[in-house]
């Protein structure tokens, strides 16, 4: 019946267990799930994180004149599930162990992450296209026979043609193979 | 002439006792003093840091400056009066309150049969406040309150019976704080003679009742009847309320070391208080800060039997003592 | 006075409104409150059952078309000087919830909000930097209100 009191004597000598967190920053975990952040050079907007957002927080919005695209995290909507993390194919969204998120009222719509990605020209049409990152093209097409610099400044609809013209091409060796190989 | 004379140094001295000391400033900055440390130590007694020392007196400074509101279908002067009830019958409470080696209180009235009835003006004016405020929460505050005094108040009459009793010997009983002081001086302290422990101990259960900590704040309930009779006052008449809690601390401490220990320290007015008010602390300190800060709270029921088994037992076992002449 | 109005800002009575939260922030306000690890009754908070008695309300949830009409009247009651602050993302926009059929929407369109601590739930640590932020915001407000000889006394 009286084991409290040995808790409570024990507590005393133990002394306060509190931190000292409003005179002294606190300690946060390495793993710690805060803020959104965005990296603009590896995003290429292919909107899978806009998809996935359960608390309907990024916005992707392509400028009127179409000279690149408007990356926003409403942290006042975010609920840091991280599955945003998880599906960006181009791993460009991190989420930083930042959770000073306290602020007034007036800054409210202030509190987002904010990037504005550009477009760049295909060079084949003058099309407004997002490149992809030099890291991720040679991941993505680590495997394929033909020199890839030659597709990776050009919009889809040049691609097909580029490809097209590539096959070809091709086809004309390959019937030129098959024709020595007759006549032979 | 020679009447108006003394009439007017006994009103000198009451008003002296009933402002400044022992009543008054002194009571009520001692009480609020001692509301910090409790508050304090609970704290690390649950290994916290706790609020400042004077965090008490810097509620009752922010409540002062907080906007009153009154509830439209309350009974106005009545949900009004009933804060200064209370702080009135605590106030001259601690005015009459005598302190071993250093004052007599209020000359030739220190009773404890006053002292009985006054003790109850704040459990009064909380079920006032409570029946006065057109809350339903202060209606079953009300109704805890009064169930709660009646369980405190039969063991009380017990202890007080008994101390009176042993103090009056063949005149049967006496009342008179300062003759209690006085009978301890010569034949040696209640808090060593055996007959009397059990009224001590009784005292010890009757403490935390009285002063609505865990596990008896049962009328105050926070998070089962959100403060009942408290729900409906804000601003300066809950700083009343927490004068008055604070008042009460001291008078009910101060009254539990004047009838079982006044052992003074020799005649040094300075040392006499202090060691007052270190007796009192740890009066405060076994009777409800350890306790409160390690339980929960009793049902109504639960407390109303609790009083009536064990404290009532331990009291009524002193005054049967007491009655055989032990 | 501003020596007192100091003083009086160092005793913020918290009071929590559940607009229709999920409870993660009130799990959190909870542990906020009675964990020795945070302890804000360091600073001189103390939670308050009653809502007469607050000074800095702390209002969590998405407001539900249900429970709107109470959040409103039961901050109301609240004395002035006071301070709102919205826990979670669900008062501040809607959060997960947002465009529910039965959210009546981000609780500034009929609160005066002050701070927002965004998070899901925030971390207890959070939510002391936001009450800290009140405590700005409230002597302010003090300041302000006995500059323009406002007195805070009422019947109502």
């Amino acid at each position: 019946m009286f084991k409290f009191l040995k808790v409570l004597v024990r507590n005393i000598f133990q002394g306060p267990a509190t931190e000292a967190f409003p005179l002294q920053p606190a300690p946060t975990p390495d793993r710690f799930r805060g803020r959104v952040q965005l990296n603009p050079e590896l995003c290429v907007g292919c909107g899978i994180c806009k998809h996935v957002c359960s608390g309907d927080a990024i916005r992707i919005e392509q400028d009127q004149e179409k000279s690149g695209y408007h990356f926003t995290v409403w942290h006042n909507t975010c609920c840091l599930c991280g599955s945003c993390r998880y599906y960006c194919p181009t791993q460009a969204i991190s989420l930083t162990t930042n959770w000073h998120n306290a602020h007034t009222e007036k800054e409210k719509f202030q509190l987002a992450e904010y990037h504005f990605v550009p477009y760049a020209k295909c060079e084949g049409c003058g099309a407004p296209i997002r490149i992809l990152p030099p890291e991720i093209s040679a991941r993505i097409y680590a495997n394929t026979p033909f020199d890839v610099s030659t597709i990776i400044h050009l919009c889809p609809n040049c691609r097909q043609i580029a490809t097209a013209e590539r096959e070809q091409e091709r086809e004309h060796e390959l019937k030129g193979e098959t024709n020595e190989a007759i006549t032979e | 002439m020679q009447d108006t004379y003394s009439y007017l140094v006994f009103l000198g001295i009451a008003l002296f006792n009933l402002l400044i000391f022992p009543g008054g400033l002194f009571a009520l900055s001692l009480g609020i003093l001692f509301k910090g440390l409790d508050r304090k130590i609970e704290a690390r007694l649950q290994r916290r840091v706790g609020p400042p020392i004077i965090q008490p007196l810097i509620d009752i400074v922010k409540l002062s400056g907080k906007e009153a509101m009154l509830p439209e279908t309350a009974q106005r002067p009545l949900f009004q009066s009933a804060p200064l009830l209370g702080f009135v019958g605590m106030a001259i409470c601690a005015a009459l309150l005598p302190i071993p080696g250093v004052s007599k209180g209020l000359p030739a009235m220190g009773d404890m049969l006053v002292y009985f009835y006054l003790l109850q003006l704040p459990a009064v004016a909380l079920m006032i406040a409570g029946s006065s405020s057109s809350s339903p929460y202060g209606a079953l505050g009300f109704s805890r309150e009064m169930t709660l005094m009646f369980a405190y108040e039969i063991p009380l009459l017990m202890i007080i019976l008994a101390v009176a009793m042993k103090v009056g010997g063949e005149n049967f009983a006496e009342f008179s704080l300062i003759n209690i002081i006085e009978y301890q001086a010569q034949h040696g302290q209640f808090i060593a003679n055996w007959v009397m422990i059990p009224a001590f101990l009784a005292y010890l259960f009757f403490l935390p009742g009285t002063m609505g900590v865990p596990p008896f704040d049962i009328p105050e309930a926070e998070t089962e009847i959100i403060e009942g009779p408290l729900l409906e006052y804000s601003g300066a008449a809950l700083a009343f309320f927490q004068l008055t809690g604070a008042l009460k601390n001291i008078v009910v401490l101060g009254f539990g070391v004047v009838i079982f220990f006044p052992m003074t320290l020799g005649d040094n007015i300075i040392i006499n208080i202090l060691w007052f008010a270190i007796k009192c602390f740890i009066l405060m300190l076994i009777s409800t800060t350890f306790v409160k800060s390690a339980t929960g709270r009793f049902r109504i029921e639960q407390a109303f039997s609790f009083y009536l088994k064990i404290p009532a037992l331990l009291a009524a076992i002193s005054l049967i003592l007491v009655w055989l002449n032990y | 006075m501003n020596f007192l109005n100091n003083i009086a800002t160092k005793s913020p009575w918290l009071f929590r409104i559940n607009a229709g939260s999920c409870n993660g922030c009130d799990v959190e306000l909870a542990t906020t409150a009675f964990i020795p690890r945070f302890d804000v009754e360091r600073l001189g908070c103390k939670y308050c059952g009653s809502p007469r008695h607050a000074d800095i309300i702390l209002i969590t949830g998405p407001l539900t078309a249900r429970v709107k009409d109470k959040v409103l009247k039961v901050w109301e009651e609240i004395p002035e000087p006071k301070v709102t602050v919205a826990v979670g993302i669900c008062p501040i926009s809607g959060g997960v919830f947002r465009g529910g059929h039965s959210i009546e929407g981000p609780l500034d369109k009929y609160l005066p909000i002050d701070v927002n601590v965004p998070g899901c739930p925030p971390r207890p640590q959070a939510i002391m930097e936001a009450i800290l932020l009140a405590k700005e915001i409230w002597l302010k407000r003090i300041e302000e209100a006995e500059h323009k000889g406002v007195r805070h006394v009422q019947i109502s």
